[in-house]
């Protein structure tokens, strides 16, 4: 089982849950099972061509898979996955 | 909507702040349990540094950064250090705090949402805090809920 800690803005997709579990052997086929079991969170990761979102920033137990391998960043079980969209502004 | 309530102590920390960067722009995070603050998390404003940043300001389609210098940038925006948002969320749940405020400072103009925050306000259950130095010599600060592009006042009171 992975663990995926949720940030606030996605959790009325998970009834309020801040952790959910989730299984895949990758970032890509965790966002499936999510979606499955959570659907519509899918579109909140991914644009339209399944490419993730440029806002959000994804970590394997503290790693952003943008230095890793995206999307085919290999998971374990037992990994901690963090969801954390950006935060920006301007005057 | 209740009002917030913000210790003295760490409004004044976030106008320290704010006067610490400008002209550029400073940001954080506060924390507590319903409504009341009681942790301030200084973020560092990577705008400037991070080709992220221009990428998600391109995506949201919002100010145009790519031709900016990197003093401009920090002048006129601002984006938190993902890794330093990370532990920030990481101490929030080891002390069982939820995050309520996301603050940023205006060093030019009033202390009101602009297009650029309206167009990247991702977090509907936290108040946006902006601190204005358009006046030096009386910030003003006040607090927004930004929810799917209306800004509404959040009220919030000194304890
Ligand atoms: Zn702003």
């Amino acid at each position: 089982m992975i663990k995926v800690r949720i940030p606030t803005p996605l959790r009325p997709l998970t009834k309020g849950q801040g952790e959910v579990e989730a299984k895949g052997g990758s970032i890509d086929e965790m966002i499936n099972h999510l979606e499955g079991a959570h659907p519509g969170i899918k579109g909140r990761l991914c644009d339209e061509k399944g490419e993730l979102r440029r806002f959000v920033n994804i970590y394997v137990n503290e790693e952003d898979i943008r230095f890793l391998k995206g999307k085919d960043t290999i998971l374990k079980d037992g990994d901690e996955v963090s969801i954390v969209p950006a935060i920006a502004g301007g005057n | 909507m209740l009002s917030l309530k913000i210790p003295r102590q760490i409004l004044d920390e976030m106008v320290a702040h704010a006067r610490a960067l400008a002209p550029f722009e400073c940001c954080g995070l506060l924390a507590g349990q319903d409504g009341t603050v009681s942790r301030h998390y200084r973020i560092t404003n990577t705008v400037a540094k991070d080709a992220q940043a221009v990428e998600v300001f391109d995506a949201a389609n919002v100010k145009q950064l790519a031709d900016l210098s990197e003093k401009r940038k920090a002048e006129v925006a601002y984006f938190m250090d993902p890794k330093e948002m990370l532990a920030a969320f990481k101490d929030m749940r080891e002390r069982q705090l939820d995050l309520i405020v996301i603050y940023h400072s205006h060093t030019h103009s009033p202390a009101y949402p602009s297009m650029t925050d309206v167009g990247l306000a991702l977090y509907p259950d936290a108040a946006y805090l902006i601190i204005s130095l358009e006046n030096k010599t009386a910030p003003d600060v006040q607090a927004y809920w930004i929810k799917d592009h209306r800004i509404t006042q959040a009220e919030f009171h000194a304890i």
